[in-house]
């Protein structure tokens, strides 16, 4: 058999092997047992809640700051104005 | 605490019990079937998107009376609100994709509803620098921003209803389960007192930097007239 009719033959026989083998891959397979939740949506819901109230939090705390420090301000200034009055 | 008023006090006092009440409410309210314990994050993220858009009307209500009227304490509730609407977007834009991640299996798609979201929160971002690096022109610049910015409120809104969208419709809070109402209700009476706390907090910094700045010009003034 010369090496050309032989490839033909072992293609034609391995084809039918090759399209069963991907029918075999694509058909659904059942799950025994329990299914298992591959993203729990626990940690989801606890970053959402967390992160937000981190940033209320902290946005409350970046405020506060910056009144106290501009109030300080305020003061600093009124008594450079009273004293530059009195002179 | 005593200079910021009695109303103040009470609405955060209110806010701090609500926040230790909430969460409790939130996880006894019942369970969506389809979604599961994931819809949970509903009860945060939509208060925190109507707080992005009274937000952003604030913002621009003040920015016109600070345009036309030249309204000083218009400017502060616009420089006030405009950061609270970045504070909320930001909260949107990581509880809504957090949703996505286990309702639609990726965080992010370049829907309208998303898509106009993050332009809304780009702009408020847009208005904050505008207004910090902007110059002279920089308040009139900002100003001019924010109306922008109210513009895409109600096109973040309806997109959903206008165009074919992943993310839920706006029929999803009128319809609402019974059982769900209250634990939804609460929540967001709870973020729009601490909506209006952060700006009463935020608007009295912008007062007492303008009292600053007045001051600075007064000493500038009366050292000028000495020498």
């Amino acid at each position: 058999m010369n090496p050309a009719k032989l490839a033909a033959f072992v293609v034609t026989a391995l084809a039918p092997l090759a399209l069963s083998a991907t029918a075999f891959a694509q058909e659904f397979e059942k799950v025994t047992g329990k299914v298992a939740d591959e993203v729990p949506a626990g940690p989801f819901v606890g970053i959402a809640y967390g992160f937000i109230w981190i940033a209320i939090l902290g946005y409350v705390l970046f405020v506060a700051r910056g009144i106290a420090r501009v109030r300080g301000d305020v003061a600093d200034l009124r008594r450079k104005l009273d004293s530059a009055g009195k002179r | 605490m005593r200079a910021l008023g009695a109303g103040f006090v009470a609405a955060t006092v209110v806010a701090a019990v609500g926040f230790l009440f909430v969460p409790g409410m939130i996880l006894s309210a019942p369970l969506e079937p389809v979604m599961g314990f994931v819809q949970k994050i509903f009860y945060f993220h939509v208060p925190c998107a109507t707080m992005l858009f009274l937000s952003t009307f604030a913002c621009a209500a003040g920015s016109i009376a600070y345009l036309f009227k030249g309204s000083e304490r218009g400017d502060w509730i616009a420089a006030a609100s405009g950061e609270l609407g970045v504070l909320f977007g930001a909260c949107v834009l990581v509880s809504g994709p957090l949703w996505g991640r286990k309702a639609w299996g990726v965080y992010w798609q370049w829907d309208a509803r998303l898509t106009s979201s993050l332009l809304l929160f780009l702009i408020l971002i847009g208005y904050m620098l505008a207004r910090r690096y902007g110059g002279p022109a920089g308040k009139k610049l900002s100003a001019a921003l924010a109306l922008f910015a109210a513009v895409d409120v109600p096109l973040v809104y309806k997109s959903v209803d206008i165009w074919r969208t992943v993310h839920p419709q706006t029929t999803v809070v009128p319809k609402l389960d019974p059982k769900m109402r209250p634990a939804f209700w609460t929540s967001f009476l709870l973020m729009t007192i601490v909506w209006g706390i952060l700006l009463a907090l935020r608007y009295r910094l912008e007062a007492a930097r303008s009292e600053a700045s007045t001051l600075a010009l007064e000493i500038e003034d009366h050292l000028e007239a000495r020498s």
